[in-house]
């Protein structure tokens, strides 16, 4: 009975209430150091904008600037035809149409020293859907990036996950190299080796496939080793102790278990490398990361516009796409 | 030693924490012999089986199996002449049925073949007629036996044990996660085979009443140790309460 009351310890005690202090006392802390009271001042001026009570908010004012610029998308693309090498007028693209501007340009006079301006008739060659001709060509680079990349991590991951299974690895020493492998290659975020990369393979979408690979062969064998770990050791023994080999239990045994497993990390990966190959561009790895990056600096939000807008759909149709293969596999 | 297909002498057992799984024991199972082991929960069945196969390593006693050479280290031999049946039959689930039984056959098939589940012919149809010994002809061979019911997937186990041409069968408690309708056909049908075939078998089981209509011999055990070691129709109540205390 006295053991039975030493067992039965009070929901709260002492030590409780002080871990709840002290914790307390960490997020208050860190809630200053991070700017948390200045976002909820700035979301609650802005609601207050949103509702008519003031007339301005931080918010508001920051977005509206960027927002009516986004608005419309540009699809069209337009080309001074000075600028196109051996230009034929006769002889342009399906669809396309030449169009004459007046474009206003501004010299400083040398003499004067004023700032003249002159009007020039410039002839433009016009493509309707030429930008997003572009966007998609792009897009699709990003596509073949995430592709390759997640290729190269199951390849990676395979072994990787094999030396990392506990029950499998073939000492301690090569199971301690293969995990401190797969945290590493884990631990360090693609946008981050991805400028490792563009120093090893240049700018484009080589470097973003090697950083988007690395880093999800470190996602893929720590999620296989768990898997091989965790498998049902029923079918193993039997095969044991039928004198089946190391290889032969784990492909006869193991693999037909963990399949639908790997295969569901297989989709993840390539969706999430879809979503990553669209941003690691933006630092150099190529595809549709590096256009949008270009656009924005130049201020031309129409077209940012248009680029987020084709991101959406191809992520959109790929989600899809893979919730319905994901739960098809793991359904049957 | 011509009649004596293995033996076991002084085996010991003992877990972390000093649990006694087995406590000197001693087994001779015979060519042509069903022997059941009798006992409650953790009276060390189990881990007699698989000490055997080379699972549990014994603290101290040796296994002779058709020779005056006890096994040290090495099962290989001994695993591809004796096959196994299991509580929770160990199949693999998401295989299908001709693959499971096929398993069973699995030193004699190349590790090409293995690599891409391309099954040589005659295997093949080995599986097909062992389905249809196990009472299960009308199986469709690459159905995934993780759709089958406990009786069904058993028989499979059983084909799977079959398909290997082993001297001797252990089975750890094989019928205890089936109901006992579906366990006597199962023990029926493990028996006939037996006898029919000529293999040995060694075979743990919890209930008295299948032990007796199973086996030739009875062996009770109970903390590590062997009660008693008798022909199944010498079995007295007596005998019983003492591995039932």
């Amino acid at each position: 009975m006295k053991k039975f009351k030493e067992d039965l310890k009070p929901p709260f005690n002492i030590k409780s209430l002080f871990l709840i202090i002290l914790l307390l006392m960490v997020f208050i802390i860190s809630a200053q150091r991070v700017g948390m009271p200045d976002i909820i001042e700035r979301l609650y001026e802005s609601s207050l904008d949103l509702v008519g009570i003031k007339d301005s908010s931080k918010i508001g004012n920051g977005l509206s600037r960027i927002s009516r610029e986004m608005w419309p998308p540009v699809i069209e693309s337009k080309k001074d035809t000075n600028l196109i090498l051996n230009f034929d007028s006769e002889n342009i693209p399906f669809n396309s149409y030449i169009e004459k501007s007046l474009v206003k340009s501004y010299e400083i006079n040398p003499e004067s020293l004023l700032l003249e301006s002159t009007e020039e008739n410039i002839l433009f060659l016009v493509e309707p859907f030429g930008y997003l001709k572009t966007v998609i060509i792009k897009i699709i680079e990003s596509i073949e990036i995430a592709f390759w990349a997640s290729f190269i991590s199951i390849i990676l991951s395979i072994p990787l996950a094999y030396y990392s299974a506990k029950n499998y690895t073939p000492n301690k020493l090569i199971y301690f190299f293969s995990r401190s492998s797969v945290s590493a290659l884990r631990a360090i975020p693609e946008l981050i080796s991805v400028l490792f990369m563009v120093l090893a393979f240049g700018f484009g979408p080589a470097a973003g496939i090697m950083a988007l690979g690395l880093h999800s062969a470190g996602f893929l064998g720590k999620f296989f080793a768990e898997d091989i770990e965790n498998s049902d050791k029923g079918p193993q023994e039997a095969l044991i102790a039928l004198g089946a080999s190391k290889w032969k239990v784990l492909k006869l045994a193991v693999l037909p278990q963990v399949m639908p497993q790997y295969v569901a990390y297989m989709l993840y990966i390539l969706d999430r490398n879809l979503r990553m190959a669209t941003v690691i561009g933006l630092v150099g790895g190529g595809g549709i990361g590096q256009e949008l990056k270009g656009r924005f600096d130049l201020f031309e939000y129409g077209h940012v516009t248009t680029i987020i807008i084709v991101i959406f759909i191809v992520v959109f149709i790929f989600d899809q796409i893979s919730a319905k293969l994901r739960s098809k596999l793991i359904g049957n | 030693m011509t009649n004596k297909l293995l033996t076991i002498k002084s085996a010991k057992k003992k877990y972390d924490g000093g649990i006694n799984a087995l406590d000197g024991v001693n087994i001779t199972i015979h060519k042509n012999e069903i022997v059941a082991i009798l006992g409650s929960s953790g009276a060390g069945k189990s881990t007699l089986i698989r000490s055997i196969l080379g699972l549990v390593a014994l603290d101290e006693g040796a296994i002779f199996f058709k020779s005056k050479t006890p096994i040290v280290n090495n099962f290989q031999l001994l695993r591809s002449s004796i096959s196994t049946i299991y509580q929770n039959f160990n199949l693999v689930s998401r295989s299908t049925v001709l693959t499971n039984i096929i398993l069973g056959k699995i030193l004699s098939i190349s590790s090409w073949r293995i690599l891409f589940n391309a099954w040589p012919k005659g295997i093949q149809m080995e599986a097909l007629a062992l389905l249809k010994e196990v009472g299960l002809e009308d199986m469709n061979l690459n159905k995934r036996v993780e759709n089958l019911s406990g009786g069904q997937q058993q028989r499979i186990g059983i084909a799977r044990a079959l398909i290997g041409d082993p001297e001797l069968i252990l089975a750890d408690e094989p019928v205890s996660s089936l109901d006992p309708e579906t366990a006597k056909e199962i023990l029926k049908l493990l028996k006939m085979t037996a006898k029919k075939k000529k293999i040995s078998i060694l075979c743990s089981l919890h209930q008295v009443e299948f032990a007796k209509y199973f086996a030739d011999r009875i062996i009770g055990m109970n903390n590590g140790k062997i009660i008693f070691d008798k022909a199944s129709n010498k079995l007295s109540k007596l005998d019983l309460n003492k591995i039932y205390k």
